[in-house]
Order: structure tokens, then C-alpha cells, then sequence
């Protein structure tokens, strides 16, 4: 295949045949209890140097408090792809936990700003989709997908995507390598304790994300018995076998919303933002991680629970996000 | 004499891109800001069933009219949607030429069209300012059959080539250069609208081109306010200024806190 154009960009070489290999050593497909704690499963499975992916943002459904245990174990040199995200790169950027990010698109405040121009973070540039189509590749078990965009602009030249000429027809067309993660963490509204998962509302890329890692970390708003799950098997998002840990951490995506649960708390949202502008995401990590022991630690000395009933009365338009 | 109507940059840009919309179209809108405020201003104003999707793959929801600030973050957004899909679902509806509208806003839109979104001043390594990234913007504007872009008419926003190329026009406006690129064919770029002007594209040279300006401007005030010099349509179209109904569902109801209706000059109209 004649390659006319490739970008700049620093990129996860693909190995299919690493992952498959992993796949068979690693991922056990006997269904069993894989409920543990946040701790556990960030000691277990999230290693300094991995590639982390994960699901939606800090606003929405995004797996902030495993986040938050990410940041308390003081995990290094993560590479993250961030798309669709808000400041959930700049929590874990702020906790010294990030080396290198692949773009799609993040709010780029000022812990994010400081650390590119201080040189502590690389980055390499994609879009949304892209990204996603990355994982789509990777989830396919296959080395790259072809796709009809980002050719032609600046992003182009500063990813890792290639121009080449079809084999087939003979007209140009863009490819990007496929991204397997060493570990996603997302998060779900129910699953069981096998790790048979469901995800409801409009998802961004759960299954790509899920679908496309080594390792897969799920939270939980509520744990289901399989029985449950099989009356109504339509609605499984993500079988048990590519799970390896189940964390059942209610309010686990706070401050962001789970639709048709709870809103998102405005006021720590804000907070966070102000923190993120006036540079003081120590106190902020302090205030909300550090000093707590565990997501329920936070949710009861930093929260309380009438903000937590406040949240959910919030949350008024249920439909569609229940069994 | 009808009464003097006022209304900020902001809102004309709001309802110049709305007036644009048309119904039995689809459209792909990015997800917040004006580009989702325009859309639901024309379903709220004239065309309620119009189909659009945002990219975290809701496919033609009913949301109620008021955007929060966290627009997508609530069950609301996705409020009535037909379908619940993801963003790949919605990148190969794209690639399979489903959608025939994208609208995006910017920090740059250049003479072909060219969009930056990326980040202004400095270099790559360098920037002066950055912001977020691609996003979505790029497939749209690849993929959608036309592209709709909002801007504020200022010179920086308007360079004779974009900064950084975000996301792609008829780049060096060469014919097939799109194509070229892998790009699919006969997409691009349709109107930029700015609060003071509509400008198309040109089929021959696929340059930017003045169609119409606002009746509170000259056409001189239009082109002084641009960093090049784009073709100019003979006769020169009027875009019509908001409609008193179309600011009362702005003001009332799509951004009663004001974040993005407040925004630019104040213009005092008289019919």
C-alpha cells in the first residue's frame, strides 16, 4: 500500500497479536465474583506507565471516583486519551499521574496549560471520533481502520494517522492505528458481580472503550443479581468476560450527573474550575482526595448526605434510564 | 415608522444562523454553545421537528428549550430522543452521507473555509492560546454533505489562511483537494455567518464570498473588518435582523442567564 502522507504525531504502536496473547493468559472467561474494593482494583490493575482510557467525563457518568483512587495510590507516567472530556485530564494531570495525552478534545485550563508549556505532558493530536475509531480498531482486534476524515488539516500532521492510496479502488483515503488500552475504567449503572455490565443512555463509547482494553476496571451506581440479568439480556452493554474488577461505588461519577440518578453538584464543579484557573489543584486534590480515605469517606465528611438527596431530587426526567 | 428593535451581535448571529435551517434536513450540531443554541431556536421558532444529532450519539431528542450550562450533562438533554446511540453510530451515519448539515462555531475561519479551533498565536509547541482540540468539528466538517459556520466579525477571525487547520475547508482551495485528502466527495463548507455578514463559497475557486451584510452595516465596514478580501456577490443580499419573537425565546428561554445572548455590541435597529 503506497503511504503519500503520514503525521508527526507520537502513537501506541498496534500489536493485535500482543492482545490477543494477553487475552489468553489473562482474561479468565469462569464467571466469577470480581466485586472488590476501589483500592484493590487500582492496585490490581492500574500500573504506572499504562495507557488508561475511560468512558464520558467529569460532567457525566464519567468513573470519577476511581479517578480520585488513581490520584491516592499516586499513579505515574499515565498515557490518557482524552476526548469529549471536561477538567477530569486536569485531576489526574494535578496529581502528578499523567506523562503523555492523545487529543480529541478536553477543557484546556490551566493545570493542563501548565504542565504542556513546563514540558511535563506530550501530546498528540486526534479528534473525538478518531479516537474512538481508534478504540474501535483495537476492539476489533484488528492494527488500523481506514476512515474519512481528519486528512487534509493541521491535526492530520500532528497525530499518527497515514494518507495512502487504497489498494482497492485507488483514491486516497486516511488510516489510523488501532488503540488497545491497558486499562479503561468506566462507569455503569448496574452490573452483576461477574461484571456483566449495563450502560444505558446515549453513550459516547462504552463498548469501544470496554471492548478494546486489557484491563477493565467497572463502578457501579448498584450491584444486580445475574438473575436479573438474564430477564432481560437486551440490555447487557458489556459481558462479564472482558471485566476484571467490579467496584460498586454509588455517586461514583460525582460531581458529574448520572442521568435519570442524580444532577451534577454546580458548586463543585465551579469549585474545581476556579482551582483549575488560580493554580491551587493541591488544595483542591487535598480537600477531596487526599484527606479521605475512600469514596464513601468523602461522600460522608465532604459531601453529606443532604447534598447527595438534593442531587437526586434534582435529576427530575427518569425515562429510559431504568431496567 | 416601526418600532426601533434592540439586540446584542450575539442574538442577530443566533438568528441568522437559525433562519438558516431548514426542515427535512439532518443536521449534525456540535454539542453546546451557539451552534445548539441556533438549532434550537428555529425548533422552538418555525420548524419543531427538525432532525438533528449531537455527537455523544443522541439522535433527535425533545429537550425542553432551556441549555443549562452543563448542556449535555443532564437526563434532559437527551430528553424524547428517538435513539440513544454512540459516537461511531454517528460517524458512520456521516460517512455514509446521512447528514446533510454540520454546524460548527470557531476561532478562525480562513478564505477556503478553513477552520481553526485549536489554538491562536505561537506555534504548535508554543501556543499563545490553546484550546481544547478537534473535537468533533473535524468529522463534521469532512463528512457533512455542507457545513455551516458561526463567527464574530472581527479581523483575527477572518486570516487569509487559519492559524492551524482544525478541521478542514477546501484547504488550499485547489479543485479536489479535499479529495485528495481522502475526503468525501462534494462536501465543504457552505456560509459563514457573522454578525455582520453571510458570506457563501465560490463554485469556481471555492473562495469565500460576501452574499449579504446586515442593514446596519456597509459592505466597506464588512471588508475592513477581514484580514483578506473575498469575492463579493453583485447584487448584495440584506440578511434580516431578529425578529422581536426570536429574542423573546432567546431571552426567555434558551439563555435567560444571559452567557452567550449578552455577548458583542448592542445594536439599536430601526426598521
Amino acid at each position: 500500500m503506497e503511504v503519500l502522507a503520514s503525521g508527526k504525531g507520537v502513537y501506541r504502536m498496534p500489536d493485535p497479536d500482543g492482545h490477543r496473547e494477553w487475552v489468553r493468559t489473562h482474561k479468565s472467561r469462569e464467571p466469577k465474583n470480581k466485586v472488590m474494593s476501589e483500592q484493590e482494583a487500582i492496585e490490581k490493575f492500574v500500573s504506572d506507565g499504562d495507557y488508561l482510557g475511560y468512558d464520558l467525563n467529569i460532567h457525566k457518568r464519567g468513573p470519577t471516583a476511581l479517578f480520585r483512587e488513581i490520584i491516592r495510590q499516586k499513579k505515574k507516567d499515565l498515557w490518557v486519551a482524552v476526548r469529549f472530556s471536561g477538567l477530569d485530564p486536569a485531576l489526574l494531570i494535578a496529581g502528578g499521574c499523567v506523562s503523555r495525552i492523545d487529543i480529541g478534545w478536553f477543557m484546556y485550563g490551566g493545570t493542563c496549560s501548565r504542565a504542556i508549556q513546563e514540558g511535563k505532558i506530550k501530546t498528540t493530536e486526534w479528534s473525538n471520533s478518531a479516537v474512538v475509531y481508534r478504540q474501535l480498531a483495537g476492539a476489533m482486534g484488528l492494527p488500523f481502520l481506514p476512515l474519512r476524515y481528519l486528512g487534509g488539516s493541521d491535526v492530520f500532521e500532528r497525530s499518527g494517522a497515514k494518507l495512502v492510496k487504497d489498494p482497492f479502488t485507488g483514491q486516497e483515503i486516511c488510516l489510523v492505528p488501532a488503540l488497545n488500552l491497558d486499562v479503561a475504567v468506566v462507569h455503569a449503572y448496574q452490573c452483576d458481580e461477574y461484571g456483566n455490565t449495563r450502560i444505558f443512555g446515549a453513550g459516547l463509547s462504552p463498548l469501544e472503550t470496554c471492548t478494546c482494553a486489557k484491563k477493565l476496571i467497572i463502578s457501579t451506581e448498584e450491584i444486580i443479581s445475574n438473575e436479573e440479568i438474564r430477564r432481560q439480556p437486551q440490555l447487557t452493554t458489556i459481558p462479564y468476560y472482558l471485566v476484571d474488577a467490579v467496584v460498586h461505588l454509588p455517586f461514583g461519577t460525582y460531581p458529574g450527573a448520572m442521568p435519570g440518578v442524580y444532577g451534577a453538584d454546580g458548586e463543585h464543579q465551579i469549585e474545581l474550575i476556579m482551582a483549575d484557573r488560580a493554580g491551587t489543584m493541591d488544595d483542591y486534590l487535598e480537600k477531596w482526595v487526599y484527606s479521605v480515605e475512600s469514596h464513601t469517606d468523602m461522600l460522608e465528611k465532604r459531601v453529606g448526605t443532604t447534598k447527595l438527596l438534593e442531587l437526586m431530587k434534582m435529576e427530575t426526567i427518569k425515562e429510559g434510564y431504568r431496567a | 415608522m416601526s418600532k426601533e428593535i434592540n439586540f446584542t451581535e450575539a442574538e442577530h448571529m443566533l438568528c441568522a444562523t437559525a433562519n438558516l435551517i431548514e426542515e427535512d434536513k439532518a443536521y449534525w450540531v456540535a454539542i453546546g454553545g451557539p451552534p445548539l443554541m441556533a438549532m434550537m431556536l428555529a425548533r422552538r421558532q418555525r420548524i419543531p421537528n427538525v432532525f438533528y444529532v449531537v455527537e455523544d450519539g443522541t439522535v433527535s431528542p425533545q429537550p425542553p428549550t432551556y441549555v443549562p450550562f452543563l448542556s449535555g450533562a443532564s437526563g434532559s438533554a437527551g430528553y424524547r430522543a428517538i435513539a440513544w446511540k454512540d459516537m461511531s453510530t454517528m460517524g458512520f451515519h456521516c460517512a455514509l452521507g446521512y447528514y446533510d448539515y454540520g454546524i460548527l462555531d470557531c476561532l478562525q475561519v480562513d478564505m477556503y473555509g478553513n477552520i481553526n479551533s485549536s489554538f491562536v498565536g505561537g506555534d504548535y509547541e508554543h501556543p499563545r492560546r490553546r484550546f481544547g482540540g478537534a473535537g468533533g468539528a473535524n468529522e463534521i466538517a469532512s463528512m457533512c454533505w455542507r457545513v455551516i459556520i458561526m463567527t464574530e466579525h472581527q479581523k483575527r477571525k477572518f486570516p487569509e489562511r487559519a492559524e492551524f487547520i482544525t478541521s478542514p475547508g477546501y484547504l488550499d482551495g485547489s479543485p479536489q483537494a479535499r479529495e485528495r485528502a481522502g475526503l468525501p466527495a462534494r462536501t465543504g463548507p457552505y456560509r459563514v455567518v457573522s454578525d455582520k455578514a453571510i458570506f457563501g463559497f465560490d463554485e469556481e475557486t471555492r473562495r469565500m464570498k460576501l452574499l449579504a451584510i446586515v442593514p446596519w452595516a456597509t459592505a466597506e465596514e464588512v471588508l475592513q473588518e477581514m484580514a483578506f478580501e473575498p469575492l463579493v456577490a453583485k447584487p448584495l443580499g440584506t440578511v434580516s435582523p431578529p425578529t422581536e419573537e426570536q429574542l423573546t425565546i432567546l431571552r426567555s428561554e434558551i439563555d435567560p442567564e444571559g452567557r452567550v445572548v449578552s455577548q458583542g455590541k448592542w445594536i439599536e435597529f430601526q426598521p
